[in-house]
């Protein structure tokens, strides 16, 4: 389980078949910076997940990405091209799924997919193959003549995916996909995004389901317009805890100071006197050292195991570390707040990638 | 393949904006069979008759003249109705001051006798009135029943000289009819248009034209700005259309709307009203095209510089207002002064009204420039538009 810093390294330094790249950019609307110094690499054929809370910056991001909005300062390269003067031939290669509904609330499911796909220059056959397609892949087929006006919510969310989807772009742009979804249809659209990965296609999608991220390939975590965390899913928790975590109860009281200075043991956290959580380099070898050394003391374990926080609890770490260190100048006082609660700072993981 | 894209495109917006228009009937019903129900409500109410003005006549006491109304029919013709004869001026002046008679006729003491003395008599016309036009017509009367008494004066003058003549024993006086010397000339009217429609008729080329001018402008404007604020121009950027392609497929689906409400409403006009069409089709259809294309290029400018929808409506109609003051609709053009006269050919309607009168009721034109004007019009609005939603879908 130790962490891999070239998985890092490849997320986070331009790749030789970047798809999306940007560079030190920021964004300002008047006196408000909504981006601040935002550094991203989506190599082609990857899920890169886009979380944050509302208002974090996100959408801003992507229509930075479609060519809305120009970025105050730094870089926007996708497909090899700045946003502001892509040709037809490149428009024709992104899909983008709005977080809002943006289609023609009085055509029916099926005339908004031709619509899109005809303005994508989809011809005839090919767009009435593909509208089926995506009809069906949406789960939107049988209500394919209603109105979009009377679509449920969740309905408009997946006729906007196919929109997204109709002309089977390259880089696939969507905010907000799952959105007012079920839970059990959210299921159905990811194995769909992990079946157009698998087939080379690149995804760019946002979400505000910090469980989701599981589902991405790369997580960009994104707060206030920064981006506090960059990594894949597993590494997040590594991030987030500076190594992996173990929870272990005590039948007796028992000083967790007495675990520092073992091999693998970065830091120690106790929450009672029966109560520790040591991040480790490597739980897997970490934790019969562990036991054995409590035990040696003579104190017996009721319990030890890794602990592995969901995306919930690393949101709320990065999030609470990530605006800390904004407003540290002093190294010191970062580095002591990561050895208090554990997290590794993701802007220095970020930049020393 | 690519060479197909471009129509693939424009077809799109063709058919979804037909698609759109046929399926929100209240706006159809609102902007199309409004009119026409406005339009049937004129043709049946109005009858281009105008009321004549009540009257009451004023004599003084010791005129020796007739007291029965009936008496002075002839004489105040037919845009005055003589209710009253009276010699009472202070009662009528107080039935003119609560409005309840239009115009109130003194006439002067003695006017033999002032004749006689080689002097004019003043005869009073009392209105009460506000509405210019209405002062302007009842002066008309005013003048007419100065000429009419006038006349007759002259009349008994000669009937009179015409008896003395007869007692002086001169040949054949009476050869010559009083009436004739009296009024030596009758004007009569001979109108060489090649038809003569009637008031409803008409205004029919100005209902078609403020119709196609109002419906154009109102539907696309509104089509652009609801893409606009609904955020679709978003999806029109990131997608390869471009904004020719987005105005080309506006213009035709709305050409051809506008183009289906142009035939039948000249049908509905000339079944329905019987309003003369002499010139060829081809004429009309020219002047309807053109209608339709600058004022399509004139709904776009206003998509272009509305932000918001009411702000798109408010647009429309004031260019509504301006057309229905301006256009000759309700006032002719030519009683506006120079500068503004110029100004008022920059709304197609006042170019189209004009057009399709003169096709409809003379057969041809006199005014072929306008013509032109309407083709300029139409390149200028909407390339102007053009310009102006080319730099709002690229803008970032």
């Amino acid at each position: 389980m130790a962490a891999d810093p070239r998985s890092i390294e490849s997320i986070s330094k331009p790749a030789g078949d970047a798809v999306v790249e940007i560079q030190d950019v920021s964004r300002r609307f008047e006196d408000r910076e909504v981006l601040s110094d935002i550094n991203l690499f989506v190599p082609r054929g990857t899920i890169l997940g886009v979380i944050g809370p509302s208002g974090a910056g996100k959408t801003t991001m992507i229509r930075m990405l479609t060519g809305a909005l120009a970025p105050t300062t730094g870089e926007v390269s996708v497909l090899g091209r700045r946003p502001h003067a892509y040709r037809r031939q490149d428009r024709e290669r992104i899909g983008y799924m709005p977080q809002s509904f943006m289609l023609y609330e009085d055509l029916t499911a099926g005339e908004n997919i031709d619509f899109v796909a005809s303005l994508f220059g989809l011809l005839w056959r090919r767009r009435r193959r593909r509208v089926r397609e995506v009809l069906k892949l949406v789960d939107l087929w049988d209500v394919r003549g209603r109105q979009a006006r009377r679509l449920s919510g969740g309905m408009r969310r997946r006729l906007e995916l196919a929109c997204a989807l109709v002309h089977d772009p390259e880089l696939i742009i969507l905010d907000e996909p799952t959105a007012g979804i079920d839970p059990l249809l959210r299921g159905s659209i990811w194995k769909e995004l992990h079946r157009l990965r698998d087939a080379g296609r690149t995804l760019l999608v946002t979400t505000q389901h910090v469980g989701e991220a599981d589902e991405c390939d790369i997580v960009a975590m994104i707060v206030d317009g920064r981006i506090v965390a960059l990594a894949p899913p597993n590494e997040l928790r590594r991030l987030a805890t500076n190594g992996d975590l173990l929870d272990i109860e005590t039948s007796a009281d028992f000083d967790g100071a007495n675990l520092i200075g073992l091999r693998g043991v970065r830091a120690v956290t106790q929450d009672g006197a029966r109560h520790l959580r040591v991040v480790v380099d490597d739980a897997g070898r970490s934790l019969p050292i562990v036991v054995e050394t409590i035990r040696a003391s003579g104190v017996e374990v009721a319990s030890a195991r890794e602990q592995r926080l969901s995306f919930d609890e690393i949101f709320a770490i990065l999030v609470a570390s990530g605006g800390e260190l904004r407003f540290a100048d002093d190294a010191r006082s970062a580095e002591s707040t990561a050895d208090d609660r554990g997290p590794t700072s993701p802007d220095r993981t970020a930049s020393a990638a | 393949m690519r060479l197909f894209k471009t129509p693939t495109r424009i077809l799109a917006i063709v058919g979804k904006e037909l698609v759109s228009i046929v399926r929100r009937p209240s706006a159809l019903i609102s902007l199309v069979l409004g009119p026409f129900l406005i339009m049937a409500v004129f043709g049946i109410g109005y009858s281009g008759y105008r009321r004549p003005l009540a009257t009451i006549v004023v004599l003084p006491a010791d005129s020796g003249l007739p007291t029965d109304a009936n008496a002075y029919k002839g004489v105040a013709g037919d845009g005055l109705e003589v209710d009253l004869v009276t010699t009472d001026e202070a009662a009528a002046m107080d039935r003119l001051n609560h409005q309840l008679v239009d115009i109130v006729v003194v006439a002067p003491p003695d006017i033999k006798t002032t004749f006689e003395a080689g002097r004019r008599s003043d005869i009073q016309a009392r209105v009460n009135l506000t509405d210019p036009v209405q002062v302007a017509y009842a002066e008309f009367l005013a003048r007419g029943l100065e000429a009419a008494i006038n006349r007759q004066i002259i009349e008994q003058a000669v009937d009179q000289v015409r008896s003395f003549a007869t007692d002086l024993g001169l040949r054949d006086p009476t050869r010559i009819p009083a009436y004739v010397i009296a009024a030596p000339t009758a004007a009569d009217l001979d109108n060489v248009a090649p038809s003569e429609p009637t008031v409803v008729q008409y205004f029919a080329p100005a209902v078609l034209a403020l119709i196609l001018q109002h419906l154009a402008v109102t539907l696309i404007a509104l089509s652009v700005v609801r893409e606009k604020t609904s955020g679709l121009f978003e999806l029109f950027r990131i997608s390869p259309i471009t904004t020719a392609e987005l105005v080309t497929g506006k213009l035709i689906a709305y050409g051809i709307f506008a183009g289906a409400v142009a035939c039948a409403t000249i049908g509905l006009l000339v079944a329905g009203f019987h309003v003369p069409v002499i010139a060829q089709p081809g004429w009309i259809a020219l002047v309807a095209a053109l209608l339709v294309a600058s004022s399509l290029g004139l709904g776009l400018l206003i998509a272009a510089v509305s932000d918001t929808e009411p702000q798109t409506v408010q647009l429309s109609l004031l260019v509504l207002l301006a057309s229905v003051f301006f256009s000759g609709f309700v006032l002719a053009i030519s009683e506006f002064s120079e500068p503004v006269r110029s100004l008022i050919y920059v709304l197609p309607v006042a170019n189209g009204i004009r057009l399709f009168g003169d096709f409809m009721f003379r057969g041809a034109t006199v005014v072929s420039w306008q013509l032109w004007l309407l083709a300029g019009l139409a390149v200028a609005y909407i390339g102007t538009a053009w310009l102006l939603l080319r730099r709002e879908m690229a803008r970032a």
